[in-house]
């Protein structure tokens, strides 16, 4: 019987044995063939399907279309940032002028590029207001670990820090699960600060920062949806111990143009393009993890690195005696960059800010919208509790009535709205970021579908419990898929 | 333009419902002494028209690569991408969707991540591989990353036949933590056997060997792996190009235990250098120490197959600290790109790229070889690329080309891996055989 809900045929199970054309043709060999040692050769042909070009056209369409987007669908996952996608970012990434680019090719031949990146370096710094940038970093988990390398050379350097003995590096017990991977991919130890009311505890703080402390990695606004006003006192503690202060800038869009890290006592920090400058997710990347650091922190910066020459040209330079060396091939995730560079170079310094301030204002008004039905240990109205550009909710009221979290964003599907980052910080929340590129009426319709929801966990629950009931496939057994891992296709 | 749809009515609005007077009200937190009293030091606002003359303006100062005959390699391949690539890797919903959390929304993600997976677990012969690493580089380092982590053990063993670009990133992921980088010499091209054999010891985690290497030339990964094993545990890191897999022998088979490598030639333009796409794969019995996602296949309560990321125990988010790797992010629309290259291509498409690249560059190479002043440096196996032996500096040659619109190949003394004679060529099934031609002409008078 026909099922609207089965899966689409695996591609491997789309193979036509005996095609009359391949899919793609290619020019014939102009040159004689030559022989080839047999020994060299794989046994048999790759054991890769056939699939005819317009089948190939059908089957990655129909599994676009089983795929939520933000230019689909709103998608307020807390702590990704899901804002537009501009078509323009896309275009210019695309441009062969980029593309096209070798990466060993000179920098006469590169200059274009160059001053991209150089532009990208430069305005990076400013809205972080620190002294320099490093685009090397793939993404923001690399960033971390590149920083982390930064400040462990800096500490290793007689003429730096001249303190070896600093390898242990503090977090919040709200970090990001990046930040403790990352230390540990750094041969660091990693110390868990716990936070009082949502903040970085500073008495324990105080307790834990010793002659052996490296840095403190903060997040803020912090992962809960909070700007820790502390944060000079934070870095106080720091500095006066001799440590420094890094800053996970997964949430620089709360504050993009309101405020710059530097100015509040950060000496090094990471971005996401891909979360504040809009550039793309790709399910699940490319991203881009520039960091940006204080001028003391600058000669450990990796290779290669792009400068500005005094006759206006630019050059790739590697010779940096001091430098960690190299964290990744070639330079960066250029094509990303290119992306960063259109956002920027749209929005100017007013967009910049008002960015910022939307993201913030778009957050507060679905939450004081949402207050009464969804509880929030950090948001209150009444109490003029606000958030910054996102916010949590442990719905208790309604996890009492039968229903788990996991069931409440499963119905979100059904309402063609992506469910929010779950369980994360504290157990039962949902973190929900709206970001400022949605209008009005969307955020509107979503606080409409959370109140449905609210009520029909009143009257129903087992229908909200048993969600999906409109998605493209019903709930699936993620337990039985670790259980027994099938990780790959196999005929029969 | 910041795409902002809020109305100034709107904000009126939304602050009445949160009985905020301002949205500087909303950052009640922010110390005033930490705001920003200034505009940003940046450009003023662009249209999206002036955007597009900007970026023709930048782009025209780009000399592209792809715009001449090219025969720089050296980890980045200038082969043909066809268009059904960029059209379904173009699409919104790929580009715009994130890493697949909600299985239910992100099935069509998942289920190309699974074909990735099983793609490159084809590629590499082996059983399992991740949903992609951020590039070869970096895929390489978790492959060594996680052999000293199962074995226990401490030395690391890198031919010096692996192209600079990753030793050096090996090197400085290894800086701060309790390991050995150990280079192990090239002989005439590649790491013999012998040399193997004299560095392997009871320490030593692994052994990482790149074939077709950095001078092009075939490795004899069976043999060298065969050392590696006379240790126990020791794992076998195999570095492959992935087009060379579709004609030649594949690491799995080779006995290799880990498979990593740069995913550039699977239809992804050079973009001057990333974004690029790391391919991982391993053994059965190293699954659960794998980096990255992993997506596996499940079922609904219908019995209706279905795909969701698995195995998240070994990941960042759950365990923090004791994580098998800190990669968050994928590069998902890479392995995307991949995929369609694969099924576009097919396995004979693939294999016909392979020939010619194979053809192609031994035609180049007997004709270069003939010249006066000019002979091969290796004379071992070689897939798609060689070294020269120039009679005059190589970046003269290169300036020759670049005179007549070609990119003759890259100086190997500015890679570090040869004098300033030698010349690196690449070449792919994009050539074709006016421009070798044209190439060996232009050798013959640059002298």
């Amino acid at each position: 019987m026909f099922d609207p809900k089965a899966s689409p045929k695996l591609i491997f199970e789309q193979h036509n044995p005996a095609p009359k054309t391949p899919s793609i043709d290619l020019p014939a060999l102009d040159v004689p063939e030559c022989d080839i040692d047999e020994a060299l050769l794989a046994d048999e042909l790759l054991d890769l399907p056939e699939v005819g070009q317009l089948d190939v056209v059908r089957h990655y369409t129909a599994l676009a279309k089983r795929n939520f987007s933000v230019d689909a669908n709103f998608y307020p996952l807390g702590s990704c940032t899901m804002k537009f996608n501009p078509s323009i970012n896309e275009a210019a990434a695309a441009l062969e002028g980029f593309t096209g680019m070798h990466p060993l090719q000179d920098d006469d031949d590169a200059q274009g590029v160059l001053k991209l990146l150089h532009d990208t370096q430069t305005w990076l710094a400013e809205i972080a207001g620190l002294d320099n940038v490093s685009l090397q970093p793939a993404a923001g988990a690399h960033g971390e670990f590149t920083a982390l390398k930064v400040i462990r050379a800096y500490f290793n350097d007689p003429e730096g820090g001249n303190a070896p003995q600093r390898r242990k590096v503090l977090a919040p017990d709200t970090a990001h699960g990046t930040n403790p991977a990352s230390c540990t991919m750094c041969g660091a130890g990693v110390i868990s600060v716990p936070s009082k009311d949502g903040y970085v505890d500073l008495d324990a703080l105080r307790e834990m920062v010793d002659d052996e402390t490296a840095a403190l990695m903060i997040t803020n606004p912090n992962t809960a949806g909070l700007f820790d006003g502390q944060i000079g006192e934070i870095a106080k503690i720091m500095h006066d111990a001799g440590a420094l202060l890094y800053l996970d800038g997964a949430n620089m869009n709360a504050i993009t143009g309101v405020a710059r890290p530097g100015d509040f006592g950060v000496d090094i920090m990471h971005y996401n393009t891909h979360k504040t400058f809009s550039t793309p997710h790709g399910c699940g990347g490319p991203g881009s993890g520039p960091i940006a650091v204080k001028d003391f922190l600058t000669p450990y910066l990796p290779v290669p690195q792009v400068v500005k020459n005094e006759d206006e040209t630019y050059s790739l330079i590697d010779n940096c005696p001091k430098s960690i060396g190299k964290v990744r091939s070639f330079f960066g995730q250029v094509g990303v960059l290119v992306r960063c560079w259109t956002y920027i170079a749209a929005a100017g310094p007013d967009g910049i800010r008002n960015i910022g301030q939307t993201a913030v204002l778009n957050a507060n008004y679905l939450a004081a919208s949402m207050e009464d039905r969804f509880a929030m240990p950090y948001f209150s109205t009444a109490e003029k509790k606000y958030c910054a550009h996102e916010f949590i909710t442990v719905p208790k009221d309604l996890l009492a009535k039968g229903v788990t979290l996991i069931d409440i964003a499963k119905r979100m599907i059904d309402y063609g709205v992506h469910p929010p980052t779950m369980h994360w910080p504290v157990h039962d929340c949902l973190m929900i970021e709206p970001t400022e590129t949605e209008s009005k009426a969307t955020l509107d319709r979503f606080i409409e579908v959370m109140l449905s929801i609210a009520d029909e966990i009143e009257e129903n629950a087992e229908f909200v419990a048993a969600a999906p009931h409109h998605a493209c496939i019903d709930r699936l057994d993620e337990v039985a898929a670790a259980r027994t891992p099938v990780l790959t296709y196999s005929a029969g | 333009m910041d795409y902002v749809q809020i109305t100034q009515a709107d904000r009126q609005e939304m602050l009445e419902k949160i009985g905020a007077p301002s949205v500087e009200a909303l950052y009640a937190n922010l110390p005033p002494q930490y705001r920003l009293d200034r505009d940003l030091c940046l450009p003023p606002a662009r249209s999206e028209l002036e955007l597009q003359r900007d970026l023709a303006s930048l782009t025209a100062m780009n000399n592209t690569a792809s715009s001449q005959a090219c025969f720089m390699g050296a980890g980045a391949y200038d082969h043909f991408i066809p268009q059904v690539v960029n059209n379904m890797a173009g699409k919104g919903e790929f580009v715009t969707a994130y890493t697949p959390y909600q299985a239910e929304a992100s099935q069509g993600a998942l289920q190309a991540f699974f074909e990735f997976q099983t793609q490159v677990t084809k590629l590499t012969d082996l059983d399992v591989s991740n949903a992609s690493l951020y590039d070869g580089a970096t895929a390489i380092v978790e492959g060594v990353l996680m052999a000293l982590n199962t074995t226990g053990k401490r030395r690391v063993l890198v031919g010096e036949t692996v192209n600079p670009q990753y030793r050096t990133v090996i090197k400085s992921y290894l800086t701060d933590l309790a390991a050995e980088y150990v280079e192990l010499p090239a002989t005439g091209g590649v790491i013999a056997e012998s040399t193997i054999e004299a560095a392997m010891d009871k320490d030593t985690a692994c052994l990482v060997i790149q074939s077709p290497n950095v001078f092009g030339q075939i490795e004899n990964w069976t043999k060298q792996f065969e050392i590696a094993h006379t240790q126990d545990k020791t794992m076998a890191i195999a570095v492959f190009n992935p087009i060379a897999c579709s004609l030649l022998k594949r690491p799995g088979s080779c006995g290799a235990d880990i498979a990593a490598g740069e995913g550039q030639p699977l239809g992804i333009p050079f973009q001057y250098g990333g974004p690029w796409l790391g391919l991982f794969a391993a053994s059965k019995k190293n699954m659960r120490k794998m980096p990255g996602r992993l997506i596996g296949q499940t079922a609904d309560k219908h019995g209706r197959r279905g795909f969701c990321l698995t195995l998240q125990t070994r990941e960042q988010h759950i365990r923090g600290a004791k994580a098998t790797s800190n990669i968050c992010t994928n590069q998902g629309l890479l392995a995307v790109r991949a995929t369609v290259y694969m099924s576009a291509m097919g396995p004979r498409g693939m294999q016909t790229v392979a020939k010619q690249c194979y053809h192609k560059a031994h035609y180049l190479a007997d004709a270069i070889s003939k010249l006066e002043g000019y002979s091969l440096a290796y004379d071992g196996s070689f897939f798609h690329e060689f070294v020269v032996n120039c009679p005059t500096d190589a970046k003269a040659v290169i300036a020759a080309g670049k005179a007549k619109g070609m990119l003759p190949g890259v100086a190997c003394e500015k890679l570090g891996i040869g004098q300033s004679n030698q010349l690196l060529i690449a070449v792919t099934e994009k050539r074709t055989v006016e421009e070798l031609d044209a190439l060996v002409a232009l050798l013959k008078e640059v002298k």
